[in-house]
């Protein structure tokens, strides 16, 4: 099996084993929502404040709880399945890609599904021409917020406060995630480019994605 | 062990030297005495920047070369760095406090980029310290402390990639924005930070060492008792 063969496969059981267990779509997409309405509860009654914070809260919320999505009970490799990853001779790389396509692909469908729910729940004033802008950038955000995650996830691997511990290590590592995220469509409606903040979401993912691959051999000895 | 005490004698003079020459500088007309502030704050942030950027290369070197000296030094560094990067915070504050009239200002990216940079190296510590095994907390740390350092230059160039209030660099390739007499009380601040930086990390690396020799030297409990050979006990 060649490398892209492996990190696909992996990926597809990934996908499988989410789809039965379910923790994306029954667990935190619907918490999420919560945390999109305690917002306007907390802030009071007003309209024009509401609509002015949708979009940072959707980044606030959308990064916060896309390290769940990351860190799910269904991406914690159990030694087991470490093992019989390394007895049939996968490539580490390739696991780490697997992962993160599979991740990536979760957490966008979680970042869209949270982007429909936050432009009903906040009718947020966006500038003209956002879709494309927004769509890169929640892509973008996606990938590196799912490498950032794998990452976290194998290195606390099996440990007792692994949650606690690897959105300890996600969110503050997510700055320029949040940042580059934000400022898109911030950028967008203040006319001053949004080329930067895209670059930037780009050159995280890059260097996150050559972080993963070239440390994952280390990786794969840390999480036994 | 003699060397950490020799170091720490030539840091002590130093940061005296450095202490003197801050509050002999010339102030600037309208900050007044929060001026000397800077001679604390900037030569912290360097000695933070200067400990996570060795913490990466130990990190790296660790995984390359699996020497405990490499993991020790990791370690070692990252604790001095988050002592300076409290007390670069800190002391932003404090000045921030005295001419913004605001200890913590949203419109300066350089405050908060540095309180996530942090926390960053808090999350290190608190991995380090979850992991009881020596050999699995260094490779963990040494993957976490080879990725960490990502923030680092977001951190320095903050204050270039954002509009914001804090100032961007005073000592620059193309001469200062202060008169020489500050310059030289900055410069030998730097100097005296750095080399208080090497002698903590130092004086760390040797408490490492000790920690591990006791560790290795330390008898678990069911190790004092041992059964009795066969051939020591009588047929009854």
């Amino acid at each position: 099996m060649s490398f892209w063969d492996q990190a696909v496969e992996i990926a597809r059981v990934d996908l499988q084993v989410e789809r039965r267990i379910g923790d994306v779509l029954r667990i935190i997409f619907p918490f999420a929502v919560v945390a999109l309405l305690v917002f306007p509860l907390a802030l009071g009654i007003d309209l024009a404040a509401i609509t002015r914070i949708g979009p940072a809260v959707f980044w606030a919320i959308g990064v916060l709880f896309g390290m769940q999505v990351a860190l799910r009970q269904a991406a914690d490799d159990r030694p087991e399945r470490r093992d019989l990853y390394a007895l049939l001779g996968v490539d580490p790389a390739a696991r780490f890609v697997g992962r993160s396509m599979s991740g990536s692909l979760l957490m966008l469908g979680f970042m869209f599904a949270l982007m429909v729910a936050t432009l009903l729940l906040y009718s947020p004033r966006l500038p003209e021409g956002w879709p494309i802008p927004a769509a890169a950038a929640i892509l973008l955000t996606s990938i590196g917020l799912t490498e950032l995650g794998t990452l976290a996830g194998e290195v606390t691997a099996g440990l007792r406060n692994r949650t606690a511990l690897a959105s300890l290590i996600v969110a503050p590592l997510a700055i320029p995630l949040v940042l580059g995220g934000s400022q898109t469509l911030e950028s967008l409606a203040r006319d001053t480019g949004i080329l930067p903040w895209l670059l930037l979401l780009f050159a995280t993912d890059l260097a996150l994605a050559v972080a993963g691959v070239g440390l994952a051999r280390p990786i794969e000895e840390a999480s036994r | 062990m003699r060397i950490t005490r020799i170091l720490m004698v030539i840091a002590a003079i130093s940061i005296g030297a450095g202490l003197y020459l801050t509050f002999t500088s010339p102030t600037d007309r309208l900050q007044g005495e929060f001026t000397r502030i800077v001679n604390i704050h900037a030569p912290s942030m360097w000695v933070a920047f200067l400990a996570f950027g060795v913490t990466a290369l130990a990190s790296i070197m660790w995984l390359i070369r699996r020497t405990n000296a490499w993991d020790r030094l990791a370690e070692a560094s990252v604790e001095t760095g988050v002592i300076f990067t409290a007390t670069g915070l800190f002391t932003g504050m404090v000045w921030g406090q005295a001419v913004w009239g605001r200890a913590w200002d949203w419109a300066d990216p350089r405050m908060a980029s540095t309180a996530v940079m942090f926390f960053v190296y808090i999350g290190y510590l608190a991995l380090r310290r979850a992991i009881p095994d020596p050999i699995m907390r260094a490779r963990r740390s040494a993957i976490l402390g080879a990725i960490a350092v990502i923030q680092v230059p977001l951190v320095y160039f903050s204050v270039n990639l954002f509009r914001s209030l804090h100032q961007t660099q005073s000592i620059r390739p193309d001469g200062a924005t202060m008169p020489d007499s500050m310059v030289i009380a900055l410069l030998v601040n730097f100097a005296a930070f750095t080399l208080l930086y090497v002698a903590l990390t130092a004086a760390r690396i040797q408490v490492a060492k000790a920690e591990e020799e006791q560790a290795a030297d330390t008898v678990p409990a069911g190790d004092a008792v041992t059964p009795p050979l066969l051939s020591e006990v009588e047929d009854v």
